[in-house]
């Protein structure tokens, strides 16, 4: 053969390759409401940016004859390339090529761009959309699942790294996404579960579909499996880019600036009224989220899952900050189990990725219920303790309103290391509030009195006046300030940027043991 | 029908009470009182649940549960209404709070379950829509 030839041959294949299962599959893929692997690709990466990697690569398995299959890239598209400039790796699973399974080499091809990530540290995405292992690989199939489980842990804390889900997810193939940092699903068209509908059925009776089992809207509201749910693929990929806006490149980088036009001083005068004067009504915790950070723009995540805290990014000046906040509008703004684990992940995301945590505290305590108590409330609620301790990154609370009890300290408080603690007027920072303090503390005096609702009434206003407020903290030291609201953003802003050297030494050890 | 021996300021009172679930109409508990009767001490009746009247309406498909214990302060709709999405329908006291519960999705009441005054456990059914 000349050279002529093969260059002939080289453009052959590369074509071949590049047309995946064959223009029938593609259409199928289309009548589902998908795009195909290397669409996915092209829509979420900067134009003409995206360069393969093992675009040749091929499966050695001979058994079940795999030899006479047609597997081109092993049924998965690997490399690199941009999102808005910045270097990301990407995997993106083909259903058209024997449904996306996954084999020797199509893992092989994940975990070289796995480890490229790692060395440069880039953040890597990992687009799914396949019916799982390769029944005729066998055990090879499940290596290749080990050496991607092992990557994501070792990449753990040091690139970002974020799954896609855009068809099936199954089985043991699920736990590379649970491993990762953040997992995007569509409505309709992505599914995970670790066993299926069929074999549910058979083994306990249940009847349920796919869509119902681990469909978008179970994963993101029942389970807090997944973070972002979206309408079609266009939108899950715009949200992936604006996820990424977010994001330093990896665990030593800073987190990235993006100028704006948003005035530092700004007075954020709605903020002065928002607490309502009855201290038993609820308010919308996001309109204060949203009314400090630049523009005005806040990026929730896991917003269907455990509405009763908020967690997600914004900017101040410029800068990625993380906010938690707790959510009066839902069940009352309490600690419970799921909020406990959405926000103790995001901290610790956080802390990894060197994001300050700005803090929104109005908790009134934790869920009584035996039905928590049972399901480990302490247990999970103690991980929220222990992410904001653990946290070396920037930490600064805004006592708004309520802050009782073993609630009070889990938020980010002074003694878990929190650098700033501002408070509102409103804010009411006590070991209990008025009615439960009345009947412990006066128990006797209402007992013995000769008008028992009046006695215990007053009393209750007395411990109002006394104790719900800021000003016993800020005696001691555990409010730094108590600021008027409408002055928030330029108090945050000033705080961020005092706190942007920080240094905090731990004492050296292998990793903690956080309660799970 | 439980029946509780319940003894209000020196008076014994003998009163039946109904546990209502889902959307039944509930009749009303029954009162009977007998004279002072050489009664031994009642027996330790748990709190008497407070009956939760409900204002009739057949269940509807899509139910309303209470998402924590508490108390009804309000209900803000009658069988028959038709409500919007996110539009409050209950307010529960619960954590020394308001909290506003709202309708999951568009839809007519079907039935009202609870009614002012009314104590409620997590799960329980408030009201359901169709």
């Amino acid at each position: 053969m000349n050279n002529e030839g093969r260059m002939a041959l080289l453009n052959e294949k590369r074509s071949q390759i590049s047309l995946g299962g064959g223009a029938e599959k593609i259409k199928k893929q289309h009548d589902a409401g998908k795009k195909t692997a290397r669409e996915r690709i092209n829509a979420l990466l900067d134009e003409n940016s995206f360069v393969e990697v093992n675009a040749f690569a091929e499966t050695r398995s001979i058994d079940f004859d795999m030899q006479k299959k047609k597997v081109p890239g092993d049924g998965v598209v690997t490399g690199y390339g941009s999102i808005n400039g910045r270097l990301v790796f990407i995997s993106s699973q083909d259903f058209t090529v024997i449904g996306g399974s996954l084999g020797e080499m199509h893992a092989k091809k994940i975990t070289n761009v796995m480890d490229m990530a790692i060395k440069t540290g880039a953040p890597f995405i990992s687009i799914n959309d396949s019916g799982g292992a390769r029944i005729e690989e066998g055990i090879d199939a499940l290596k290749g699942f080990g050496e991607i489980f092992s990557r994501n842990t070792h990449a753990s804390g040091v690139i970002p790294q974020i799954s896609v889900i855009m068809g099936p997810c199954a089985g043991g193939a699920v736990y590379s996404p649970a491993i990762t940092d953040f997992v995007f699903m569509v409505e309709n068209t992505s599914q995970m579960f670790i066993t299926g509908p069929q074999v549910i059925k058979a083994v306990t009776g249940e009847d349920v579909t796919f869509n119902e089992l681990g469909g978008a809207n179970a994963h993101n509201s029942k389970s807090g499996v997944a973070h972002f749910m979206s309408e079609n693929e266009d939108q899950c990929i715009e949200k992936i880019k604006k996820l990424i806006s977010f994001l330093p490149d990896n665990n030593l980088s800073d987190v990235p600036y993006e100028e704006n036009n948003d005035d530092i001083n700004r007075i954020v005068d709605s903020l002065t009224d928002i607490i309502p004067e009855d201290s038993n009504k609820p308010y919308d915790a996001m309109e204060i989220i949203t009314s400090i950070v630049d523009d005005g723009d806040f990026f929730e995540i896991q917003k269907h899952f455990a509405k009763n805290i908020i967690v997600g990014f914004g900017r101040m000046n410029g800068k990625t900050v993380g906010i938690v906040a707790n959510q009066p509008k839902f069940l009352a703004g309490v600690l419970d189990v799921n909020s406990s684990d959405k926000a103790a992940r995001f901290v610790r995301f956080c802390d990894s990725f060197n994001i300050p945590i700005i803090s929104f505290t109005d908790v009134p305590g934790y869920l009584p219920g035996v039905n928590q108590e049972h399901s480990g409330i302490i247990r999970h609620g103690a991980k929220l303790l222990y992410a904001f301790a653990e946290a070396t990154v920037p930490k600064i609370n805004i006592i708004v309103r309520k802050a009782y009890g073993g609630a009070y300290i889990a938020m980010n408080s002074k003694h878990l290391g929190a650098d700033m603690v501002f408070a509102w007027p409103t804010a009411e920072i006590a070991v209990m509030g008025p009615d439960g303090a009345a009947n412990i503390i006066f128990r006797k005096e209402i007992g013995n009195a000769d008008d028992p609702i009046a006695t215990r009434n007053k009393l209750i206003d007395e411990y109002r006046d006394k104790f719900s407020n800021p000003y016993i903290a800020a005696a001691r030291g555990y409010v730094d300030d108590v600021i008027e609201p409408a002055s928030t953003r330029i108090r945050l802003i000033s705080a961020l940027e005092m706190l942007a050297g920080k240094r905090e030494n731990r004492p050296a050890k292998k990793h903690g043991n956080i309660p799970l | 029908m439980k029946k509780f021996l319940i003894k209000v300021n020196g008076n014994q009172y003998e009163v039946e009470v109904e546990e209502i679930k889902g959307g039944t109409v509930a009749s009303q508990p029954t009162v009977t009182v007998s004279s002072p009767a050489p009664a031994p001490a009642p027996a330790p009746a748990p709190k008497a649940a407070a009956p939760k009247k409900s204002t009739g309406g057949s269940a509807g498909s899509v139910k309303v549960d209470a998402p924590m214990p508490g108390t009804i302060l309000a209900v803000n709709v009658k069988p028959g209404d038709s409500v919007k999405k996110g539009q409050v329908l209950v307010i529960l006291e619960a954590m020394k709070m308001e909290n506003e519960i709202l309708a999951p999705q568009d839809g007519t009441v079907s039935s009202v379950d609870v009614s002012g005054g009314a104590s409620v456990d997590s799960g329980d059914i408030l009201l359901t829509l169709n």
